[in-house]
């Protein structure tokens, strides 16, 4: 097979000496960010950005698939040992998982999480091995009236998944798409929307917006509701696993799996519908000690749902791989990443930079095996990060985060775009808006204009190029499912005078 | 959110501020788009054509949400590890992290980054509730000298060493 061969290259490139101690640097920065409370995946991602410029591509995206699976990793320790829901993601392991810490298991939850999650994701590693060229196989047709088209899918799917008020996903949506539209247009060279400011004719730089959100956002809306009380954090020893659990945990595992991946790769699909669904499956499946444990900490309802979560992070790399279409801010963030390279991932980039691409999905399964190495014997060190006074915390946020913005262009006007960014994601959180629909816009926006503009220059001008092709429409069919779902939904509730289960939480 | 206030004050809510927002940078989007120069040898479409959609849809999302909010509608504020979700908003507080921060940007040139850095953490730190005083002193030394060592010298990351200039 040819991408078994092309696999076998990127694991001889992932496997030299410089790129398993980036590998490492990786995993560990990422798993060390992931824990801090208050951080998600998208944030570790967007904070430790800053960290990849001086490194060539190569080597930068291999330590950039650490991150991103070390991210995971850490925010699911998080959430065990604090009975404080963190990131959107692992929710659903706090369920069971820090009941089972407060019932002196938490040595046996972080084990099942840890490897549950190494399982999980080298399954869904090797999943996406098959399925991205595939995909890119299917895209080479693609016209660019289907990549506007996947773009619409984009937005609509993620701005109404997101959050439970449709109306506020789409004003994050449009908040996002207003920010991409800022600076110079490519085609034309004329500025838009700059206010005149020279330094904003390059428009304004992703990291900027996502630490912007994220970071500062995050800073600012804990000041503003600060805990005053230190959350409780569980000790614990070494992470280990009985053979009891072991046999009660393969299962879900592997449920999680199935249940993970293909909703990471869908638009909107994300990490919390599968892990929800997950939980609700091995609560019906639950049988014996499971039944009578469930709800009060069973293994069960820790390893499918963590096992789901990092099957869908592998999922969502799919679309970004081989269609260049983010599914979820930090995707979005990591398609960044690859801007500031210049590589634009799609079909081309397998044809291009086939080395890149499967040196950084090789990697994937070398920062999983060395996650589950880091993560079993040193538990007791993650958990310690989590005492660290809050007041440090974000104030270290902050600072890496302003460092981060002006190391980019050595310039203070950027700052002041990411303060006014900053009030933006404090405000979003404040009143509950989706953040992941504005970082998804911001950078797809400019993508959809480009094929927009190229499709109707192909048509000469006739609207009805958009919906020539049988792909363009099946998939703008789907986006307008995507927004009336929701509506529907509503009404059927309303109907049987239920209330709908709060199935997602914004990140 | 706040039962109370919004009785207080009838009509108006915290959050019809940001839906008023979001319905000027819709109607900004567009008043802005008109000011680009169309340009004439442009085969399709020129740079004006997308700005004009997405201002649209932001005008026509915005008057949605302003309606929204004005009926009572809410979203669910995110909760966080940190995040006391039934405290009321303290906008001292963000006004406080908010002035620390824009002094520092105001101050990074001059300073550099080893002393507006340092100052940085130091403010935000103080204003978040830490109690000792000197280590959060110590602290911010040590991560201002630390991360301008760490990313300038070991990473070759741009950074202002401003008053320090030659020192280090």
């Amino acid at each position: 097979m040819d991408s078994l061969q092309l696999l076998l290259d990127g694991f001889a490139s992932a496997l030299t000496p410089i790129n398993l101690l980036y590998a490492l640097v990786g995993v560990t920065l990422g798993t060390l960010v992931g824990v801090l409370p208050g951080i998600g995946p998208a944030m570790t991602v967007a904070l430790l950005l800053p960290v990849t410029f001086t490194v060539p591509p190569a080597s930068a995206f291999i330590m950039f698939a650490g991150i991103y699976y070390g991210g995971m990793y850490g925010g699911s320790t998080t959430s065990i040992l604090l009975n404080t829901p963190g990131e959107s993601s692992s929710m659903i392991t706090a369920l069971e998982g820090n009941k089972m810490a407060k019932r002196g298991r938490a040595a046996q939850a972080l084990a099942t999480a840890a490897i549950g999650s190494f399982v999980a994701g080298t399954l869904a590693t090797g999943l996406l091995v098959v399925a991205a060229p595939a995909v890119v196989a299917f895209a080479i047709a693609f016209g660019p009236e289907d990549y506007f088209a996947l773009a619409i899918l984009a937005f609509t799917a993620v701005s109404s998944v997101l959050s439970r008020s449709v109306v506020r996903g789409l004003a994050s949506l449009g908040f996002g798409l207003a920010i991409g539209l800022v600076g110079i247009d490519q085609q034309t060279g004329q500025a838009r929307l700059t206010m005149g400011i020279p330094q904003l004719f390059d428009g304004i730089d992703v990291v900027i917006v996502a630490v912007g959100l994220f970071a500062l956002g995050e800073a600012l809306y804990v000041a503003s509701r600060l805990r005053h009380v230190p959350p409780e954090v569980i000790p614990v020893g070494r992470a280990y696993l009985g053979r009891a659990d072991w046999a009660r945990s393969w299962k879900p595992w592997l449920r999680g799996t199935a249940l993970g991946f293909p909703f990471g790769a869908l638009p909107g699909g994300g990490a919390e519908i599968p892990t929800f669904l997950s939980y609700a499956t091995e609560k019906k499946l639950a049988r014996g000690v499971a039944r009578e444990e469930y709800g009060k900490g069973a293994i069960e309802g820790v390893a499918g749902p963590e096992a789901a979560n990092n099957a869908s992070a592998a999922g969502t790399l799919v679309p970004l791989l081989s269609l260049g279409l983010p599914t979820s801010a930090t995707a979005a963030i990591l398609l960044a990443a690859f801007q500031q390279y210049g590589l634009q991932p799609g079909p081309q980039l397998f044809d291009h930079n086939p080395a890149l691409v499967w040196g950084m999905i090789a990697s994937l399964f070398v920062g999983n095996a060395m996650l589950l190495v880091l993560n079993l014997p040193l538990a007791p060190l993650w958990a310690k990060v989590l005492h660290v006074p809050r007041p440090y915390l974000y104030a270290g946020i902050v600072m890496f985060a302003a460092l981060g913005v002006y190391a980019l262009n050595a310039s203070a006007v950027d700052l002041i775009v990411l303060f006014v960014l900053g009030l933006l994601g404090w405000a979003m959180r404040r009143f509950g808006l989706p953040v992941a629909p504005a970082v998804i816009g911001m950078i797809l926006g400019p993508m959809a204009e480009i094929q927009l503009r190229r499709a109707l220059a192909i048509g000469a001008g006739e609207v009805t190029v958009l919906i020539k092709s049988p792909i363009a429409i099946v998939l703008l069919l789907l986006s307008a499912l995507a927004l009336l779902t929701p509506l529907l939904r509503k009404l059927m509730a309303r109907r049987r005078g239920e209330r709908i289960t709060p199935g997602s939480h914004p990140e | 959110m706040e039962p109370t206030q919004s009785k207080k004050r009838g009509w108006w809510r915290p959050e019809l501020g940001l839906a008023l927002a979001l319905l000027a940078v819709g109607v900004y989007v567009i008043a802005g788009t008109l000011n680009v120069e169309a340009a004439t040898s442009v085969v399709g479409l020129g740079p004006r054509f997308f700005p004009m959609l997405v201002g649209g849809a932001i005008t026509v999302v915005g008057v949605f949400y302003v309606i929204d909010v004005v009926r009572g509608g809410r979203g669910d504020p995110e909760e966080s590890e940190d995040i006391d979700a039934d405290a009321p908003a303290d906008l001292k507080q963000v006004g406080l992290v908010g002035g620390v921060f824009l002094a520092f940007t105001a101050l990074l040139d001059t300073l550099g980054w080893v002393i507006a850095g340092s100052l940085l953490f130091f403010g935000l730190s103080l204003a978040l509730g830490a109690e000792h005083r000197v280590r959060a002193a110590v602290i911010a030394v040590v991560l201002g000298l630390g991360t301008y060592l760490a990313f300038v010298k070991g990473l070759g990351v741009n950074l202002p060493a401003g008053l320090l200039e030659g020192v280090i």
